[in-house]
């Protein structure tokens, strides 16, 4: 029988809107440890994602309840019927959250839920306005080629000069199209967008592509060191901005200069993906507290201090670690661990 | 004639050298500037804009540089830095994409001339120039 207060082995009975907020919720919470989690419905929301995050799921209410792991039973069908199984079948020691308790938590878990859907959404939009002043020299580049060349098209007769003109500007055109479609994309509400299969190495590529525009890299070695990794499980958009931060965070400790190593390779059933860079390194006593909200050691205005809580935050929420390791003097390593996609 | 000394006598209305890494901007600085009537010399990052003028035995003249911040190899930073330690008589312009309030004021702290944000206005860039090579008239005079 279980004698240790501080861990609560939950079952989750119910895997709807509400009982997904809260298995997101419980896998957050270190001193939670989620037994199963049961639905009658085999392809219900919450079950799904357990079994990505490799909880047991079952349909098998009872089944589950009688294997005597859990000292917590939450019940979020609101199905009186159920309630009553549950608490005819229940062990003696599990105590069972049902019915208005019940209810109440799953609100607090629906509104945490959104709480952090509008973090992840607005550390989005502070990145992006970093990004942007970045993407402002891309683009006015481009821009004052379109604006200087039509006012020398203006008074030039020669077909031959408009002729090459034109065809520049309209490649500026182009340019600052590819430009904006890039950041599109990136600021889409990632709610939006259903959990898939996402390969590592695309990931990758893609924030070393929107970093480039962002900063200057061009005194920054690149080097990439891909394994053909299967898929993890995830939504596109949220991982590439763990990514996208994890490189701009490396590209801005090394001011600019030095090599950026990207790597993955899968290990057990894991995909790691590490971001590397040759800057300062990381002091130690903040080596712990980098992730935690509203940390930064950049200058005020530069950083929200929210960017790695958030990556964390994303990765942890799909079973996985994001990890960071640094000597000083001798650059920082970001490793970031999902489980395989199960083929 | 030795390095530094204007040109305005000669041919043009004076030598103005364009250091930024992306050639269109080059071309429209160019056409913009030729057309007004001054000599332009080109230089695709600072490496090659304090070779271009540096090199001891063929001193380029120069009245005016127009220069971009962001730039590969030697930064714009890098180079205003040498190009005012020097030849501190020659005005320095900054024509930047990145726009930086702080960065800018510091520049000009520093002694920059004026400071651009692409994409630069017409008038704006000749007036700019015209007023740089007064500065330059006003320094040699000086000196």
């Amino acid at each position: 029988m279980d004698v240790s207060p501080s861990t609560i082995r939950v079952i989750i009975v119910g895997a709807g809107k509400g009982g997904t907020a809260l298995l997101e919720l419980f896998t957050r919470s270190p001193d939670v440890e989620i037994v199963g989690m049961a639905d009658i419905n085999p392809e219900a929301p919450g079950l799904r994602l357990a079994r990505n995050l490799g909880i047991h799921t079952t349909t098998d209410v009872l089944a589950l309840i009688a294997e005597d792991r859990a000292n917590l039973i939450v019940d979020v069908t609101g199905d009186a019927a159920m309630r009553t199984l549950i608490l005819q079948h229940k062990p003696p020691h599990a105590e069972v959250l049902g019915g208005k308790a019940a209810l109440l938590v799953w609100k607090l878990a629906q509104y945490e839920h959104d709480l952090r859907d509008q973090l992840i959404q607005s550390e989005k939009m502070a990145s992006i306005g970093t990004l942007a002043s970045g993407i402002a020299h891309e683009i006015n580049n481009p821009l004052y080629t379109i604006t200087g060349l039509s006012e020398h098209l203006q008074d030039e007769s020669n077909q031959e000069v408009i002729q090459e003109y034109v065809e520049e500007i309209i490649t500026a055109g182009k340019r600052i199209a590819d430009i904006v479609q890039g950041l599109n994309a990136f600021a889409r509400r990632s709610h939006e967008e259903e959990t898939g299969d996402v390969n590592l190495n695309q990931t990758l590529d893609e924030a070393v592509k929107m970093a480039r525009r962002a900063t200057v890299l061009d005194q920054v070695q690149v080097i990439t060191k891909f394994d053909d990794v299967p898929p993890v499980r995830g939504k596109a958009d949220e991982l590439l901005q763990v990514f996208v931060n994890l490189v701009t965070n490396a590209v801005q400790a090394m001011e600019g200069r030095g090599t950026l190593t990207l790597s993955t390779d899968s290990l057990n059933g894991y995909v790691q993906a590490t971001v590397t860079d040759s800057g300062p390194g990381i002091p130690r006593n903040n080596l712990t507290r980098i992730f935690d909200p509203f940390f930064t050691t950049k200058e005020q205005g530069k950083g929200t201090g929210l960017g790695l809580h958030i990556a964390r935050d994303i990765v942890t929420q799909y079973g996985g670690q994001l990890t960071a390791d640094s000597t000083l003097g001798q650059g920082a390593t970001f490793t970031v661990k999902l489980p395989a996609a199960s083929q | 004639m030795p390095w530094g000394l204007h040109t305005k006598d000669g041919p043009g209305n004076g030598r103005v050298m364009i250091v930024d890494d992306e050639d269109n901007v080059r071309k429209v600085l160019r056409l913009t500037l030729t057309k007004a009537g001054y000599d332009v010399v080109e230089a695709e990052h600072g490496g090659k804009g304090i070779e271009a003028i540096g090199s001891d035995d063929n001193m380029l003249m120069l009245d005016v540089i127009i220069c971009d911040i962001r730039m590969p190899k030697i930064n714009g930073l890098e180079a205003i830095a040498f190009f005012q330690q020097q030849y501190p008589s020659v005005p320095i312009i900054v024509a930047t994409g990145y726009p930086d309030q702080k960065m800018a004021t510091d520049l000009l702290n520093r002694g920059v001339f004026d400071y651009l944000v692409k994409p630069v206005d017409r008038d704006k860039l000749l007036a700019t120039v015209s007023a740089a090579m007064e500065k330059r008239l006003a320094l040699q005079h000086d000196h």
